[in-house]
């Protein structure tokens, strides 16, 4: 009996040790191919430019494989179109741009082995990428110690710029605005072009995103001399919000803002009109799913959210046409336009700095400012490395589909 | 406020008494918490969903599909994992380890088979209100709310007025003595699940109406079960008024004590309340529950 226990153990720690090789071995590949790929399609358009001096080598790190694969190569797709355009147009203080795109899957561990294999082995000047916070969090460790700038697309959490308050990674970037931006972003919307007066919110105190969201808000119109005249709470899974709701009605507020998911949003606009609350609803980019119209149905109607990118943005409407044209399908946005924002400031700041120096062009990259990007004028606010007043695109919900409204720049 | 606070406690409420029913109807005669119930609910919120969004049968249809649908779900449920359990006079303790086991399977295989998307029911009452002396009431509110009380009244009549009535009734005082009296006790157990079933089958549509159909739905009845103990579990007026009282409380503690602290504040008083009164409002103080 015991010996069959043992057999039976060994089989199993045998199972997973082959299986552990078997999809390290097949990510492996995969990141090899691309590579190889990669590599090819270099040498090609060098030589098409006949250009012999050493090329500027850019990181880009980023998921080619598995969930987020459909933002990860949309975004390689639009990096390598500009480089194109840049190294046409003479390249970079006379040097060719040459980009080397790895698979990181989406994954904190396997981001890291990308990091140090692209500042190791490449010796690249800076990173692109990557777009998730965790990851972004996580590659920071080798960036940091090898004073390798990244500039993150789409990583939106507070803590990839600033881990803790009054601590600054000096190497860490990004291009898109922070999530708390967002509740400044719809307090001043509600205030100067809704002429709103009186706000109240509702928000999921079990997700850090809705908190932040929802002190930055109260913060924001608060400062403009608006009244919040309620703040409520419920918990994640909750799915009765009346009790708030009724408590909300009866400060009779101009628009309720709900920043939390599509799920609890749409919950929470279906049970406000049961109510008979006429507010206007608004939200932040969690709002952006298909799910919000499907679950919310006419209570959603008429609601305002701040989202990161559109596709009928008009300041990327050449660049989408570009990109169709290139690449036979639109660009999956918010990354490309993100990723080209990061090239467009890591180009910039090497001009500036004149040299591809790790501490040299940190400080550049920390020195953005009105600089026209892809998305609007950037500039990099010095004690954060979060762009400051980046425009957000406020979108609206009209019958069963999501609009542009504007592009709004806070105040 | 205190009109509309009181309204909106009273229509989420009724939603946890329709639950409870279920959970007291099985407990009276078979000793243990069918945790398997809510479960039963959300199947019964799919059947709806899907009669109606796929099949397009028109809500009253689907309506009845559903109930339909969730109690014989409960029949074949009590069948097969119950009455071999029962018919080998298993202690009450192991049937509430099955319906665990059931519960899980079943959330389980909703998973696999139709997956963790959130449905969300087309809009059968227009986004309205009805005006009532100041308050706002949905349309859909104040029918679940009408309709929950005529099924629960019509369950009451069935109970006390009818044969099969009288011999769950008398089951739930004593089965020997009911199966001695000649009580085909695996008919009676197959029409309490089926009852429990019709009921789930209801609270599941008035669920997925409300809010939507989702794989774990079934734990909201978690608080419908913690409503049958304080009404006392196993009596069916205590499941209603248990379910009335903690939505009533729950809704007055977040408007005028705190939506944050609100779990914690009504829970608390629950446990309070149970010290005092262990076998609840109306419950029969047994040992050997579970």
């Amino acid at each position: 009996m015991r010996k069959k226990y043992y057999y039976l153990t060994l089989m199993l720690i045998l199972v997973f040790v082959v299986g552990i090789f078997i999809t390290a071995c097949g990510g492996q590949k995969q990141t090899d191919n691309q590579s190889e790929q990669q590599s090819q399609s270099q040498t090609q358009s060098e030589q098409s430019q006949s250009n012999d001096k050493e090329p500027i080598k850019i990181g880009h790190e980023v998921a080619l494989t598995g969930d987020a694969s459909m933002w990860g190569q949309s975004e390689e797709n639009a990096l390598q179109m500009e480089i194109e355009k840049i190294n046409a147009a003479g390249g970079v203080n006379g040097r060719p741009l040459k980009l080397i795109s790895y698979d990181n899957r989406a994954d904190s561990i396997e981001a890291v082995n990308v990091a140090k294999r692209l500042i190791e082995q490449d010796k690249v000047v800076a990173i692109i990428g990557p777009a998730q916070s965790g990851v972004a969090n996580a590659i920071s460790s080798v960036t940091e110690e090898a004073k390798v700038p990244f500039i993150a697309t789409t990583a939106t959490n507070p803590l990839v710029t600033v881990p803790k308050e009054g601590q600054l990674r000096k190497y860490a970037f990004r291009t898109c605005f922070i999530d708390p931006f967002q509740g400044t972003v719809a307090a001043q919307f509600a205030y100067y072009r809704l002429n709103a007066k009186k706000a109240a919110i509702l928000y999921d105190v079990g997700s850090d995103y809705s908190a932040w969201l929802a002190k930055y808000f109260e913060d924001a119109f608060k400062e403009m001399k608006g009244e919040i005249v309620g703040k409520e709470a419920f918990r994640s899974g909750e799915l009765d919000y009346r009790a708030m709701l009724g408590k909300i009605k009866q400060a009779n507020p101009d628009v309720i803002f709900i920043p939390t998911a599509q799920k609890e949003a749409a919950l929470a606009a279906k049970q406000a009109r049961d109510l008979g609350i006429k507010a206007t609803l608004m939200g932040g980019d969690n709002w952006g799913s298909p799910d919000l119209i499907t679950l919310g149905g006419s209570a959603v109607e008429g609601g305002y959210f701040v989202n990161l990118a559109s596709m009928e943005d008009p300041d990327i409407q050449d660049f989408i046409k570009e990109y169709k044209a290139k690449f036979n399908a639109d660009p999956v946005l918010p990354n490309p336009v993100m990723a080209i924002d990061a090239l467009y400031m890591l180009v910039d700041a090497i001009k500036r700095a004149g040299t591809t120096d790790g501490p040299a062009l940190a400080d550049a990259l920390e020195n953005t400012s009105n600089l026209k990007v892809l998305t609007g004028i950037l500039t990099i606010d010095p004690s954060t490395h979060n762009p400051l007043n980046k425009p957000a695109i406020i979108q609206q919900v009209k019958d069963g589909k999501f609009i542009y409204v504007e592009k709004y720049v806070t105040k | 406020m205190f009109l509309q606070t009181l309204i909106t406690g009273l229509s989420i409420g009724g939603i946890y008494a329709l639950m409870a029913v279920g959970y007291s109807l099985v407990f009276s005669i078979l000793n243990f918490s069918n945790f398997a119930h809510g479960t039963i609910i959300m199947l019964g919120a799919y059947i709806g969903y899907f009669l109606i969004s796929s099949f397009k049968l028109g809500f009253p249809f689907s309506f009845i599909g559903a109930i339909v649908g969730a109690a014989l779900l409960a029949l074949i449920n009590v069948r097969l994992a119950y009455s071999p359990l029962i018919n080998r006079k298993a202690p009450p303790l192991y049937l509430m380890i099955t319906a665990m086991g059931v519960s899980i399977f079943l959330e389980n295989m909703v998973y696999v088979t139709v997956g963790s998307h959130f449905y969300s029911f087309p809009e059968i009452f227009k986004q309205s209100t009805i005006k009532f002396f100041g308050s706002d009431i949905s349309p859909l509110d104040l029918f679940a709310l009408i309709f929950s009380f005529i099924a629960i009244f019509a369950l009451h009549l069935f109970l006390t007025r009818t044969k099969m009535g009288t011999a769950i009734r008398a089951a739930s005082y004593d089965m020997t003595v009911a199966s001695l009296n000649g009580v085909n006790m695996n008919k009676l157990i197959g029409i309490v699940f089926i009852l429990a079933g019709a009921f789930g089958g209801l609270a599941g549509v008035f669920l997925g109406v409300k809010y939507m159909v989702y794989p774990t739905m079934g734990w909201i009845t978690n608080k419908a079960y913690i409503a049958a103990v304080i009404g006392g579990l196993g009596s069916l007026p205590g499941a209603v008024i248990g379910g009335v009282i903690l939505g009533v409380l729950e809704t007055f503690v977040s408007v005028y004590v705190s939506s944050v602290i609100r779990d914690v504040f009504s829970f608390s008083l629950v446990i309070l309340f149970l010290v005092i009164l262990p076998a609840g409002l109306l419950g029969k103080y047994l040992e050997e529950k579970v």
